[in-house]
């Protein structure tokens, strides 16, 4: 099955009250989205109904196959999920982290593609600290290693990649891109550095009050890179259009 | 900042559920209040006469309480007054305290007043002369404990702060690595907040272990002396209980780790119940092998204890479960639930229990709603 990740009519929110609304996307293996939008677009409330964090108010979700409201549990085995830094359990070591993960998913702690992880994003060092003593960045590195355990079939990063150094940016971009190319996985990136975009993803989505208002295929996103600053102008133009209607 | 949050949290809920809290609640208060006038009438004769009630009872229980009111809202209002954001603002240490001592006055003074009107009601209901002046005096009391705790967490206001702070960890070996490498690894660990897994001595954990001790030793001195297996049967269960309600924590069933993991809500429940049930019946078994030793015969006497002790603390998983991030509000749930229940009981008959068993397992179902859908 190529496809890993079906949203259908998905409306989704808080209390009862939809945040993000008639949502359809459909990604396959290979695909690399990045999902732009301003502050309180939706897109992590998209990502929290996609995760299952939130009831779905209407609509679906599949994850390689697999009906997330019939089956949450099976369905959540086929995603990796990037959490939060503040919501990490800060008591515990970075190691014992990994091995509460990897015990929830069923493989080892060093089941990680991409050679030794840990020392490419320079974990080494802190792994056997408590994260409590983190900074955010690492503290990000963390959360990304834990969700690439058991390399599942969907990886989504909401943000995350954000705070990292230059080297762990460099080295988190190889790994996704590598991670894609085998044609195994697909990834969500959920950011706000508009310009990392088209030379990360092969797809883009931008979000606005709720639903999807725009979208760009691989041609579109490789010939907007070919210019420089031309995907960034043509993601403000889209957020201005927005903002005066 | 506390008046804010709590206007912020009353906006935040739904009409529907502040309309039931309101009418639910408001019901219950009224029904209570005419339950307790009834049975002050009923006892007032009693009550009026009782001295030991009078002159020590009624004034300890009201410095206790004052005490533990003092403590639990200084500590509020000193972790707002101390809180990170306002640590960049050019404020002095003696400000924030004043900040924080001007917060505990203003909830002070209206638990002092409902304290002193209580009394007094409770006292006019009895027929007990002077009325206002034993309300001023309870208020006086409730004041006393107040004040003092207040003060003495306002003079030393980094120990808070050490207290929230301390999570740094001391290197060796985990000490709980062997108990805690059931599925998912490390969770008892994260549930105590053990640094790194290590447990770090402190003299509130040695002052729980020596009283815990003193009453397992107690109640099977006593069972042994009296050949008798009644107190020590007594102390296994509800030392056994208090164990598991002070060990039990299950702040981690709400966080995203688990929540987006491919684990249900069952097996992370019954994992975190895992230990503390463990520690419990640890504890129960030495009274209870008193009170076999004891009276050989009564083997049905700790048998039964043992058997309450589970169904005790399976109602109380579900409590801690649905106050995953409030221990203390659990366990006074709890155990005013079980109090309320024993009383209507005496009234009422067994029936009022199936209400008991209809609240755990409400709450059971809006705990798994919650850590399948937030």
């Amino acid at each position: 099955m190529d496809e890993v990740l079906a949203v259908s009519r998905l409306s989704a929110g808080y209390r009862g009250r939809p945040v993000v609304r008639g949502i359809g996307l459909s990604l396959g293996r290979g695909d690399i989205l990045g999902l732009l939008g301003a502050n309180g677009s939706g897109k992590s409330t998209l990502l929290r109904a996609i995760t299952g964090q939130i009831p779905l108010i209407d609509g679906s979700v599949t994850i390689d196959g697999i009906d997330l409201a019939d089956a949450p549990e099976r369905a959540k085995a086929g995603f990796g999920l990037a959490i939060e830094p503040h919501e990490l359990p800060a008591p515990l070591s970075g190691r014992q982290y990994l091995e509460l993960v990897a015990s929830i998913r069923g493989c080892a702690p060093d089941d990680l593609p991409g050679g030794d992880l840990l020392e490419r994003l320079a974990l080494g060092r802190w792994i056997d600290r408590p994260i409590a003593e983190y900074s955010l960045g690492t503290r990000a590195k963390l959360s990304i290693v834990a969700a690439l355990l058991g390399q599942p079939p969907l990886l989504i990063f909401d943000e995350t990649l954000n705070g990292f150094d230059p080297v762990a940016a460099w080295e988190a971009k190889r790994v996704i891109a590598e991670l894609c190319a085998s044609g195994r996985h697909a990834v969500i990136v959920s950011t706000h550095v508009v310009e990392a975009v088209p030379a990360l993803c092969n797809r883009a989505v931008l979000m606005a009050d709720g639903s999807l208002s725009r979208s760009w295929d691989a041609a579109q996103l490789t010939e907007a890179s070919s210019v420089p600053g031309a995907f960034e102008e043509s993601v403000m133009q889209a957020l201005r259009t927005q903002a005066a209607a | 900042m506390l008046w804010r949050e709590l206007v912020a949290g009353l906006r935040a809920m739904r009409r529907r559920d502040l309309a039931w809290i309101a009418l639910g609640g408001g019901g219950l208060l009224a029904y209570a209040i005419a339950d307790i006038v009834v049975a002050l009438h009923a006892a007032a004769e009693g009550l009026r006469n009782d001295q030991v009630l009078w002159m020590l009872g009624l004034p300890i229980a009201l410095v206790v309480l004052g005490c533990l009111a003092g403590n639990a809202i200084s500590r509020l209002c000193l972790s707002r007054a101390f809180a990170p954001f306002l640590k960049a603002l050019p404020l002095a240490s003696a400000e924030r305290r004043r900040m924080a001592g001007a917060g505990i006055f203003a909830l002070g003074l209206p638990l002092t007043l409902v304290t002193a009107m209580s009394v007094g009601f409770a006292c006019s209901v009895i027929g007990k002369p002077l009325a206002p002046a034993w309300g001023l005096g309870a208020a006086i009391l409730f004041a006393s404990g107040f004040g003092a705790a207040a003060l003495w967490r306002l003079r030393q206001p980094r120990r808070l702060l050490d207290e929230a702070g301390g999570e740094a960890a001391p290197r060796g070996r985990p000490l709980l690595r062997r108990l805690d490498r059931a599925r998912p690894r490390w969770l008892a660990s994260w549930a105590w907040k053990l640094p790194g897994g290590h447990m770090r001595p402190s003299w509130k954990l040695a002052a729980a272990c020596l009283l815990l001790a003193t009453a397992a030793i107690l109640g099977a001195s006593a069972s042994l002396a009296g050949r008798t297996a009644g107190p020590a049967a007594v102390a296994g269960l509800m030392g056994g209980i208090l164990v598991f309600m002070l060990s039990l924590r299950c702040q981690p069933l709400g966080s995203p780790v688990l929540r987006t993991a491919p684990i249900g809500f069952t097996r992370v429940w019954l994992r975190l119940v895992q230990l503390p049930l463990q520690l419990s019946l640890a504890f129960f078994l030495l009274p209870a092998g008193a009170a076999l030793a004891a009276e050989p015969a009564a083997w049905s006497v700790p048998a039964a204890s043992g058997l309450w002790l589970l169904v005790l603390n399976g109602a109380y998983a579900v409590f801690g479960a649905y106050f995953l991030n409030a221990p203390f509000v659990a366990m006074l749930s709890f155990a005013s639930a079980l109090a309320y229940a024993s009383y209507e009981t005496f009234e009422y008959g067994r029936t009022v229990l199936i209400g008991l068993v209809a609240l755990v397992f409400f709450l059971c179902h809006r705990t798994r709603q919650r850590y399948r859908n937030g």
